[in-house]
């Protein structure tokens, strides 16, 4: 390695994070594991609200009480955005796994793609269950 | 939107850099200051901003970012020729590699405008007002725009980029056919710039044990070139946790290489042929 005796400065690193241009590429790669991360928390509020139905009345109907408040509800629709997101964004890599899809284009389009895919699916799943639940 | 090509600059103004401070979880030594505002050339009409990554390892000062006023219409289109400029007239100090001023060399790859590119095929026109230029992304400096690549070239000397075989020495050549010839296209072009690796952001958290695409790439030509014998060797070499699949596909370095080349698309091949083998 260069030289680094002591009387010497060690030498700077040159930004890195700091510094990047986000690109799609960057940008929906690291969503993947946000949402991953965001969705593995849901998954634990998920049982808490099947707990909370099998505990009993009083139990579901706080925890009901938590989800349909504002804030519940603007969680809940994040994490329908996240749960599309990452599950697009999954079926993304299951492609890139079999050596398909590489050419830039074609990443920039899929890219695009899971964005709008996931837009899209959040929209219906939300009206839908405006419908489901009259 | 769309980006088809490499050579395509991003077009978005809102989404620059990461939300996070300038000098997030930076080391002392590596903190970024203000540096010098030099000042505008006498006479100069069309003038551009550039703002320049400097560090003098003998001036006892950390990293800073020196202003300088380029004179349009007296220097040449690309990126290097500004450097040039400002290094013959403005100040002498600054130091950068440059070799063939034609993109085939490699050596003045540099990170402009937040994304790594080589100055001399970028053009002037298409970096913005005022115009970054920084050295390579996490790479150790040992002056101005001039990163320490040993620890990158090391990496690349580690996969054993020469032909190995096991068969005798023929009297010529080692006969391929063309298509053969035609599996090492889009790999053998690489000019080992670094653009790739210092973009990748798995290399920036694991570069120590991870080899990083350009070195992947390098690593499937090998694989994939038909007159090499030891290809079960070389893979078995890449059994490993991070040597390989460190790689998560962010592909990066797909959309930053000057080449054209597609470091993605060659781990995502070796990935396969690892999972091929074992059945």
């Amino acid at each position: 390695m260069a030289s680094s005796s002591p009387s010497e400065p060690q030498r700077p690193l040159s930004p890195n994070i700091q510094l990047y241009r986000p690109q799609l590429t960057s940008v929906l790669s690291i969503l993947n594991r946000l949402t991953g991360i965001l969705l593995s928390i849901a998954a634990i509020a998920l049982v808490i609200w099947l707990l909370a139905a099998a505990a009993g009345p009083q139990a579901y109907a706080i925890v009901q009480a938590a989800l349909a408040s504002w804030t519940g509800q603007v969680i809940l629709f994040g994490c329908t955005f996240a749960f599309f997101l990452h599950f697009f964004g999954g079926i993304r890599h299951l492609v890139w796994d079999t050596v398909h899809g590489f050419e830039l284009r074609t990443i920039y389009m899929s890219g695009w793609a899971v964005v709008a895919a996931s837009i899209v699916m959040t929209a219906v799943a939300w009206i839908a269950s405006v419908y489901i639940g009259r | 939107m769309i980006i088809d090509s490499s050579k395509q600059v991003s077009r978005n103004h809102l989404f620059k850099r990461f939300p996070i401070p300038t000098n997030f979880g930076v080391t002392k030594e590596s903190r970024v200051d203000r540096g010098k505002a030099w000042p505008v050339p006498a006479g100069a009409t069309r003038t551009k901003s550039f703002e320049i990554y400097r560090y003098d390892p003998d001036s006892g000062r950390g990293p800073h970012v020196d202003t300088f006023e380029l004179d349009l219409d007296d220097c040449g289109p690309m990126v290097l020729d500004a450097l040039i400029w400002i290094k013959s007239k403005v100040d002498s100090t600054l130091t950068f590699r440059r070799s063939c001023r034609e993109g085939v060399c490699g050596s003045c790859a540099m990170n402009m405008d937040g994304t790594n590119w080589l100055a001399c095929t970028r053009f002037i026109s298409e970096m913005e007002s005022p115009a970054r230029i920084y050295p390579l992304a996490n790479m150790k400096i040992i002056k101005d725009l001039v990163p320490d690549q040993t620890h990158v070239f090391a990496q690349y000397a580690a996969i054993e980029p020469w032909l190995q075989s096991k068969t005798p020495t023929p009297e010529r050549e080692r006969r391929q056919s063309v298509e053969e010839r035609s599996q090492i296209d889009g790999y053998y072009e690489c000019i080992l710039c670094f653009c790739c690796t210092s973009g990748c952001p798995s290399h920036w958290w694991n570069g120590n044990r991870f080899l990083g695409p350009a070195v992947l790439l390098q690593a499937w030509r090998w694989l994939t070139d038909s007159r090499d014998e030891a290809a079960e060797e070389r893979l078995d070499k890449l059994e490993d946790p991070f040597r390989l699949y460190r790689c998560h596909t962010i592909l990066n370095c797909t959309r930053t290489c000057p080449k054209g080349l597609n470091p993605g698309k060659a781990i995502a091949h070796i990935k396969k042929t690892m999972i091929e083998r074992q059945s």
